[in-house]
């Protein structure tokens, strides 16, 4: 099951048990969300092609202390609503549960205007947000249910590229890396669906007789660094694979959090700058370096210094 | 009270003075605690003028005008609701608070309640995309228990004059009623005639409220310079005095 065919069938479920969950999208999954809309008619919003007064909306219902659920493409929902977010949700404290889809650059063929690699960078100056990626209808359950009801920003970014690796429903909780693979070498920070090409890249590493210990996160925000602290300690070398802005992005938060502790060294494979080219999903995700080889070649170089 | 804060829009706040004292006398539930009606002044630059209507009406002690500028007093230049008691919002970017109240009088709407939903906008604000984003969105969802007023005190006038905002609204499908916002009595009439029909009509009402930037200063009146202006003691006196005359 697709990420977004699991969200809508979860607003259905959790719609049933919670008279205050109010789905709102800008012209965007309403026909999956069909069931939804048949059973809750007066809960159930398209509001169309007014995304800033959408997510103001959304601070109005949850003045009146309703649970909404605000969904439509990344760029639009958090790019184009900056200020909504900022003032009505962070500064005044509303709760709110905004889900995209398309984040980074999976709207490939499209161009730049619906891509968005800087919603971590955006959300994740605000105390009261939690950031989550999920790469599998599972995770996005589990978290969703966790903490929709909890008065805080709750961002989940919905991939149309799961990770495909199982996950036992115990490993999935809110701010907990997950290890997926251990090594020695060096420890990997990775983010939501490029596990799947770091596991790629770790079987590589293994064939060279190296190996990674690997932590997989679907929640950036907030964010447990216990384990990934006492792997880097051991490997003393950090290597973050996320589609995030590199200004601002995980690799630069996790600098934040270790730099000037111990000594340790560090790359990143995050996105610079515009992603100009059109192309199918893996075509770009090769020319942005976030394909298995590059990966690979970046674990040897910071490894091996070449 | 501004001058001692050293912060304040004076005319801003000028043009709204009668219209939220018609509005907290129209409606006293929002005097006296009782939850059925909300009021958010979305024009934030206004919001000296709804401290003082505030304490007015006995919902903000009078003793706390004095925080109003003042290094961690809780009296700001644009409203915190999380400081004070009656401020519904936070607004101060505009063309925030009305989309807000938008969503306060759907989120009303789905809980049935029979809240009603009073939201105060400026007609500069009215520039604002979010306005009528919200505004399309009102008449869409048939918000029956929305009344937006509209400070119409020319400020638009001197940055992108528009002339026929009463059609404009009236395009979008509002109920459109046009008042001296400076006549208490009418405005008070017509505020609770809004209310009363407003349980019987799927269509959210405007009321562009004429009003004077600056109304009862001469000097003030209008444009320009004073509208972010602090005033001297002398201006200070002589605003005093044409106020009181």
């Amino acid at each position: 099951m697709t990420l977004r065919l699991a969200f809508a069938r979860l607003m259905r479920e959790i719609g049933i048990k919670d008279e205050n969950l109010v789905v709102v999208v800008g012209d965007i999954s309403h026909g999956i969300l069909g069931d939804f809309r048949n059973e809750f008619p007066s809960r159930y919003f398209n509001i169309g092609i007014s995304e800033p007064a959408m997510v103001n909306i959304g601070a109005g219902l949850s003045a009146q202390g309703l649970i909404p659920v605000i969904h439509t493409i990344s760029p639009f929902l958090i790019e184009r609503c900056v200020e909504q977010i900022k003032l009505d949700y962070a500064y005044q404290e509303f709760g709110v549960n905004l889900v995209s889809v398309g984040g980074a650059f999976e709207y490939s063929k499209l161009g730049c205007s619906h891509h968005c690699y800087t919603d971590f960078q955006i959300l994740s100056q605000f105390s009261n947000a939690n950031i989550f990626f999920p790469a599998s209808s599972e995770e996005f359950e589990i978290l969703f249910t966790q903490n929709y009801n909890h008065s805080k920003i709750n961002y989940f970014r919905l991939t149309e590229y799961p990770h495909e690796f199982p996950l036992h429903a115990s490993q999935i909780m809110t701010g907990e890396p997950i290890n997926v693979s251990e090594g020695d070498n060096l420890t990997i920070v990775v983010v939501g669906s490029s596990l799947k090409e770091t596991l790629k890249a770790q079987k590589k590493l293994n064939d060279s007789k190296l190996s990674a210990d690997i932590f997989y996160l679907h929640t950036l925000k907030p964010l447990n660094l216990t384990k990934i602290e006492k792997s880097l300690r051991r490997t003393k070398k950090l290597l973050v694979v996320a589609q995030v802005s590199t200004h601002g992005g995980l690799y630069a938060s996790l600098m934040t959090s270790f730099s000037g502790r111990f000594i340790f060294e560090s790359s990143s494979i995050e996105i610079h700058d515009f992603i100009r080219d059109y192309g199918d999903w893996d075509t770009i995700l090769f020319a942005s370096g976030f394909d298995e080889n590059n990966i690979y070649k970046s674990a040897v170089k910071l490894v091996n210094g070449n | 009270m501004v001058h001692e804060g050293l912060e304040g829009h004076i005319p801003s706040s000028f043009s709204i003075v009668d219209i939220l004292i018609s509005v907290y006398e129209s409606f006293p539930e929002l005097s006296n605690g009782k939850e059925n009606i909300r009021f958010v002044l979305s024009k934030g630059h206004g919001v000296a003028a709804l401290y003082v209507v505030l304490a007015h009406f006995g919902i903000l002690d009078k003793s706390a005008l004095k925080e109003y500028g003042q290094n961690f007093g809780r009296l700001g230049g644009h409203p915190d609701r999380h400081k004070q008691k009656g401020v519904e919002a936070n607004s101060g970017s505009l063309g925030h608070g009305f989309p807000f109240a938008v969503g306060l009088a759907l989120g009303a709407k789905i809980k049935n309640d029979k809240e009603f939903v009073v939201c105060l906008v400026g007609d500069g604000e009215c520039q604002e995309g979010t306005i009528w984003e919200a505004a399309a969105i009102a008449v869409n969802q048939s918000l029956g228990n929305l009344l937006v007023i509209v400070d119409w005190n020319g400020s638009a006038a001197q940055l992108q004059p528009v002339e026929n905002i009463i059609e404009k609204w009236r395009a979008f499908g509002f109920n459109s009623l046009v008042a001296d916002g400076h006549n208490q009595e009418i405005l008070s009439k017509v505020l609770k005639e809004v209310r009363k029909s407003s349980n019987n009509k799927d269509i959210p009402t405007v009321i562009i409220a004429k009003t004077v930037k600056g109304k009862g200063v001469s000097f003030v009146e209008g444009h320009g310079k004073w509208h972010h202006k602090i005033p001297t003691e002398m201006e200070l006196k002589m605003i005093r005095e044409e106020l009181l005359s």
